[in-house]
């Protein structure tokens, strides 16, 4: 053939293509998933109007000192205000144990964000120890690494006892609402008709000194430890072990993966409260809402998932009278849509409603998104590796240094 | 003036890609000036005509080189200019004096100075940690170094070029300008295939030459390789495997296993979709490509394998390492300096000086002492051979990345290969006892330490075991050896090979597309987390569920892996058969093509499901 002709094909090819783009403007002769969604994004308050912190990738530990907190923020414009009293029971940090509960989503694994929180809080208020666990651990901690034994023999947690979760399949979860307050609890000869069985938890900290072990389990289960084992007996539930300080700051780090947050209510009350109140518990972060983006796309059903979420607010503010709550909101989060990534469109309606629904029941709201820089910013921070390819999750590096801002604007509503 | 700056200048953002409308745009005006100086330029001007139009597209390539990679253009012409001068002073030293040390001198320049690039943009960060803990110095690299686009690719082209003319294999080329355009051809220059000299430049004085079935083909292999590239590799990969390699932990043993298997497609339809346009884009011009993939995964054996895979890479290292390192023939200085470069390497990467040092001495005393006593020399050759491909195998593991994972998977592919050599020819009888001690020391470390990563080799050696038991007692009982059975021993060793390279890429994809700061320790986390996935955290339960909710994406695996296995003479035929249509058939073709190609490019991500948790 010639080149000429060659060029002709191409040239009748490419016009070809033209003419069927002209007559399929938006490109898409079938989809291989139908999307409906509507643009929620004009609604949105500008992004200018909220907080953007510096950057700060690693906060140096400093030696505990103690502070007279004292809540600064203007409370017309700031929700940090409704922090107040975990502000005033920091007071109270050198000489008792003030607990942080730190509920979320798969964001939070492996003790990500949570453990820059907790470095925060700890360096400034004293404290030690990287606080609960649950007996068996299927997702690795970066803080913690555990190994667990059953009869002796070194068992995968997967194998380990049976599991109880409130935000798992319905195959893990209780009729009795006793999940503990880490939402899920291993059941010690659970499975086994007869026979002893012995469990040794193995937990090394990673850099995190403790003081003490705490176990958190029926009366039925005892217990022994040394160093950094713990070898539990009997039969019954165990909720959770911790390694702690008896003074200062306790944060605990307690993922639910794939879970909305709509759970809390399910899990018994008594439990809740009791843990609470005994534990000194005084700030409770929930940081949910990222799951419901991605499989829903009507904001009908985002109301709806927000309403649930405000049922959970007052349920633990019923539970835990005397902590403060803070909401995380969902980060920026990505889709493909016409072969473009962008924001999946209800991430901004959803900050815009939780924000709103935080402040209507006095909790302070941390808007992840606006604060990483509003709709699209998961591709920036894609490009400097602090985001998976997945567009959802962020990276180790992404994690804290979100963590380290949530310890900053926290910490940055008193003197 | 903003969409003049987007066509000329480079963004490292949106580098040129075959798979871009932008490049198609750019082809099609680069074929129209190119039909113009073909069909316009009269025929009497003989060379200068094919100057013209190689002149031509080497200025192409350089625009297309700067628009995909900026100034490092600079260095594409550096060595461009290097390896041609030190080529022409080889071929005149060989000419002058046939005893002179100079060609040898030159070459190990040529090869330093090629190499020395390669080092700095792929070894930086290791070489900086590596003097830091020899010296106890805290030197780091302030700004991140950017690996220049196919800076492997041209690098071994320039090395064999050289080699070549030291070797006498072929004549140097005469003009730069020409030298340039084979170093340069922009279909070939980012991926591959790694043209030899001898094979393309006896193209550069021929005439431009394109049947009717010729254009077809090249059509055709455009086309497939775009469907490959985009509906075969990046469907799956945005999909499913690289949130999986992200972070294996979000996911359950069956759906990291699955991920494993669909990486091990969506790297053979990228890497060979972008070579298939390669080949079809270059036959338009009337040059001739050599075949880089031959379906792969229809191999029988490691070995075969890498007969199949980037076969111009798998030729390369035969040519230039695998053969001058001694082959089958000998080991030699090359053979002791590349493996005391491994294990400095490993031992470097790991910290387990003791741990590598100890096999690495014991391998160096067995060179030593294998060639004393065994005197047969069938049984030396095979000590050669398996000795020399094992270290070329872990240096193209090494040569793509500084990471431990690299050297783990060229030692596996390694293994692999020795380790079928020395299995094929057993006897029945020793084979079957062979895999059932296998199998009970695996089960006995499995139920010793519970490891994920016993239980994931005990089970894959249970059903090697039960295959090898059916093939025993059908050998015993002296089953008559038919077109069926013979079938069905290919077919297995299909699928053994496919799951062996499958498992290899475990350590090769953990390794992929890191920050070289911190490749190293991710790629090793990655690595180890998916192995306690798929050993330690399976359930039966979510399979049909998963499958079920990614059925797009195991739809496509599944018409990958067919389509991948239909017989050559079924593809040779389609392919023909496409070839021969009426070119107006063909235009709808290519546009129905393309359509459906455009729907997966478009189509939405699928969700983020949760099965384990």
């Amino acid at each position: 053939m010639k080149p000429y002709q060659v060029l002709s094909f191409i040239a009748i090819t490419m016009a070809v293509l033209g003419a069927l783009y002209w007559a399929f403007p938006e490109g898409k002769v079938w989809h291989i998933e139908s999307a409906e969604y509507t643009d929620y994004t004009e609604n949105t308050d500008t992004i200018a109007e909220f907080p953007v912190f510096a950057e700060q990738d690693t906060i140096v530990p400093v030696a505990p000192k103690p502070v007279i907190p004292k809540v600064v923020v203007d409370s017309t414009t700031d929700s940090r205000v409704f922090l107040s009293a975990f502000y005033a029971s920091l007071q109270e940090a050198a000489t008792r144990k003030i607990r942080v509960l730190h509920y979320g989503d798969s964001q939070i694994e492996e003790d990500r964000m949570t453990m820059q929180i907790r470095d925060v809080l700890q360096a400034r208020y004293g404290g030690a120890g990287v606080g609960m666990m649950p007996l068996a651990q299927t997702i690795p901690s970066l803080t913690v690494k555990q190994e667990l034994r059953m009869n002796g023999r070194f068992t995968m947690p997967a194998n380990g006892p049976r599991r109880y979760m409130v935000y798992g399949p319905k195959s893990t979860q209780r009729k009795d609402g006793l999940y503990g307050p880490m939402g899920q609890v291993a059941a010690m000869n659970d499975s086994l008709v007869a026979g002893s069985e012995e469990i040794t938890a193995i937990c090394r900290p990673q850099g995190h000194p403790y003081e003490h072990w705490q176990v958190l389990a029926d009366s039925s289960i005892h217990y022994t430890t040394s160093g950094d084992t713990v070898q539990l007996y009997g039969k019954g539930l165990v909720y959770g072990l911790s390694q702690e300080s008896e003074t200062g700051i306790i944060v605990d780090n307690i993922p639910m993966r794939g879970c909305l947050g709509i759970v809390f209510t399910k899990m018994d009350e008594t439990q809740l409260r009791t843990f609470y109140d005994k534990e000194h518990v005084r700030l409770i972060i929930l940081q949910f809402g990222g799951n419901a983006i991605p499989s829903n796309r009507n904001p009908g059903t985002i109301s709806a998932i927000v309403k649930g979420l405000r049922e959970q607010v007052q349920y633990l503010q019923a539970c835990a009278p005397e902590a403060s709550i803070l909401f995380i909101g969902p980060s920026d989060m990505l889709t493909q849509l016409d072969g473009e990534w962008q924001t999946y469109p209800m991430v901004p309606y959803m900050d815009k409603l939780l924000r709103k629904m935080a402040l209507e029941e006095n909790i302070a709201y941390f808007s992840l998104f606006r604060w990483m820089g509003g709709a699209g910013s998961m591709m920036r921070w894609q490009e400097v590796g602090l985001a998976g390819t997945d567009g959802v999750h962020f990276t180790r590096a992404g994690a804290r240094k979100a963590g380290n801002a949530v310890a900053e604007w926290i910490l940055n509503g008193m003197d | 003036m903003e969409w003049i700056k987007y066509i000329l200048a480079f963004d490292a953002e949106h580098p040129l890609l075959f798979t871009q409308f932008y490049f198609w745009g750019f082809f099609a005006l680069v074929y129209a000036l190119f039909a113009l100086i073909m069909d316009r330029v009269p025929d009497s001007l003989g060379n200068k005509k094919l100057h013209l139009r190689n002149v031509y597209l080497l200025f192409v390539s350089w625009f297309f080189y700067y628009k995909t990679s900026g100034l490092f253009l600079m260095l594409l012409a550096f060595v461009t200019l290097s390896d041609w001068i030190i080529a022409q002073q080889i071929h005149k030293s060989n000419i002058k004096n046939l005893k002179s040390p100079l060609p040898k001198i030159l070459l190990a320049l040529s090869v330093t100075i090629d190499l020395g690039f390669l080092a700095y943009f792929k070894y930086a960060y290791f070489l900086t940690d590596a003097f830091n803990d020899l010296f106890g110095t805290s030197y780091s690299i302030v700004d991140k170094i950017i690996l220049p686009v196919g800076i492997s690719f041209y690098t071994f082209q320039v090395i064999s070029y050289t080699a070549d003319v030291y070797h006498k294999r072929i004549e140097p080329v005469k003009n730069i300008l020409d030298f340039g355009f084979y170093v340069s051809f922009f279909p070939q220059l980012v991926a591959g295939p790694i043209v030899r000299a001898a094979e393309f430049i006896p193209q550069l004085y021929k005439p431009f030459r394109l049947s009717r079935r010729a254009f077809g083909i090249a059509v055709f292999w455009i086309i497939n390789g775009l469907a490959k590239k985009i509906i075969m590799s990046d469907f799956l990969a945005v999909n499913l495997i690289d949130r999986v390699f992200d972070n294996p932990l979000l996911f359950s043993g069956f759906e990291n296993l699955f991920a494993l298997f669909a990486y091990s497609l969506q790297v053979y339809a990228d890497f060979s979709g972008y070579t298939d346009i390669a080949i079809g884009v270059a036959m338009l011009m009337g040059f001739y490509l050599p075949m880089n993939f031959n379906s792969p995964y229809k191999s029988q054996s490691p070995q075969e394998f890498w007969r199949r895979w980037h076969m111009s890479l798998g030729r390369w290292l035969k040519t230039y390492l695998y053969i001058p390192l001694g082959g089958n023939r000998s080991i030699g200085f090359g053979t002791y300096f590349w493996l005391t470069v491994i294990a400095l390497v490993s031992a470097t990467l790991t910290g387990w000086w003791l741990g590598i040092m100890i096999p690495f001495g014991v391998l160096v005393a067995a060179m030593i002492i294998v060639p004393r006593v065994i005197k047969d020399t069938n049984h030396l050759k095979l000590f050669y051979s398996n000795l020399n491909s094992f270290i070329t195998q872990v240096m193209g593991g090494l040569w793509h990345g500084a990471s431990w994972n690299f050297i783990i998977w060229g030692g596996i592919n390694g293994f692999g290969m020795i380790i079928e050599k020395i299995w094929r020819p057993m006897n029945w009888h020793i084979r079957f006892v062979s895999i059932t001690l296998l199998l009970i020391g695996l089960c006995v470390a499995d139920s010793m330490t519970s490891l994920p990563v016993w239980r994931l080799f005990a089970v894959w050696t249970a059903i090697v075991w039960v295959v090898t038991a059916i093939r025993y007692i059908y050998f015993l009982l002296e089953g008559p050896e038919n077109k069926f059975t013979k079938a069905l021993g290919t077919a297995w060793a299909i699928l053994q090979t496919f799951v062996f390279i499958t498992f290899t890429r475990l350590f090769f994809r953990s390794s992929s597309n890191l920050d070289p700061a911190t490749a190293n320790e991710v790629a090793w986390a990655t690595a180890k987390n998916m192995v306690n996935q798929i050993g330690g955290a399976w359930s039966n339960a979510i399979i049909p569920e998963f499958l079920w909710s990614y059925r797009w994406v195991v739809l496509m695996f599944i018409a990958g892996m067919v389509i991948h296995w239909l017989p050559t003479d079924w593809k040779r035929r389609y392919r023909l058969w496409f070839s021969a249509m009426p070119l107006w058939t063909m235009v709808l073709a290519v546009v129905a093509a393309i359509a459906v190609i455009y729907q997966f490019v478009t189509a939405d991500v699928q969700p983020f499901i949760y099965f384990q948790f």
